[in-house]
């Protein structure tokens, strides 16, 4: 006898197959001694089980023994975040840490870009000389701020 | 050290507002006047100008001239002008019958000097000029002397 037959029995047993598979069950149990051996078993496990289990009676009423258990249930699942009602102030302030952020790293980059970058280097990077005269020549003094811009242009002016 | 956001939210506010205090300045310096003082100045080894009219330029100039690598001791301003230039606006300065300086504002930031001998461009130079500092543009002049356009940022 396969597991499929076995759950059949049981199936059987429990009233739970339609009337006719449940008369080819019976007529199979009527030729077959192990499968109305196991039938047999089962319904004296099952007999076994009602007799041996006995009633539990509760102090307390149904509806208040449930009501117990769903307060114990409540208490042990975590308690659900409450909606906090959050003001204009408590909102523009939210808005303001990053941009308070933004604002202090710009003022940084500002201030470091003035102290730190020599001035002479910003000034000669983006200077540029356009001279009629080739033989003009420039000179630089860093030191003084002095930029000297020397052309052989005739003096009879 | 932990992070407080609470303290630091205190400090955005300030932050914010010192960075449009910022701003405003720029803006406000952006949409300012550039005054230069343009000189022309004679250069010489002799202590005196025939000139009566020449005097000696001002400590400051003489000093900074005198760092360059210029081999006169005296300095003796001929002509001294101001120049006033508005953002993006070019203005000029005339130093004597054939000569003329311009300065025209390119950026807030940059200039453009030219120039301008017998009504031609002699040199045409774009570079920052901070307050403080000084361009000056020179030649040769007869007798072993030279000439000098002092260009000097006032505001």
């Amino acid at each position: 006898m396969n597991e499929e037959q076995q759950l059949k029995l049981q199936a059987f047993l429990d009233g739970e197959l339609p009337e006719t598979e449940a008369r080819e069950i019976s007529a199979w149990l009527a030729q077959d001694e192990e499968a109305n051996g196991l039938v047999k078993e089962l319904r004296n496990t099952r007999q076994a089980l009602k007799n041996s289990q006995s009633p539990v009676r509760v102090p307390e009423s149904r509806e208040f023994y449930w009501s117990k258990i769903q307060r114990e249930i409540d208490r042990l699942e975590p308690a659900a975040e409450p909606v906090r009602k959050t003001s204009w102030l408590q909102t523009f302030r939210r808005v303001l840490i990053p941009a308070g952020a933004v604002a202090a790293v710009a003022i940084i980059g500002i201030i470091a870009g003035r102290q730190f970058l020599p001035a002479q280097l910003a000034s000669a990077a983006e200077s540029e000389m356009t001279v009629a005269d080739s033989g003009a020549f420039t000179y630089h003094d860093y030191a003084h701020g002095t930029t000297l811009v020397w052309v052989s242009y005739p003096a009879d002016h | 050290m932990r992070f407080n956001p609470s303290l630091f939210s205190r400090f955005a506010p300030l932050a914010l507002v010192s960075l449009l205090f910022a701003l405003t300045v720029s803006a406000a310096r952006a949409a300012a006047d550039f005054k230069f003082e343009v000189q022309l100045v004679w250069a010489t080894t002799a202590t005196n100008s025939p000139n009566p009219e020449h005097k000696p330029v001002e400590e400051e100039v003489h000093k900074k001239l005198s760092e360059l690598p210029l081999k006169w001791k005296h300095y003796f301003e001929v002509k001294s002008e101001n120049i006033r230039v508005s953002k993006n606006e070019t203005r000029e300065a005339r130093l004597s019958k054939i000569c003329r300086i311009s300065v025209r504002d390119i950026d807030g930031k940059n200039f453009e000097f030219a120039l301008i001998g017998k009504n031609e461009p002699v040199l045409k130079r774009t570079q920052k000029l901070p307050k403080g500092e000084m361009l000056v543009l020179g030649g040769n002049a007869p007798d072993a002397t030279a000439w000098l356009v002092v260009l000097k940022r006032i505001e």
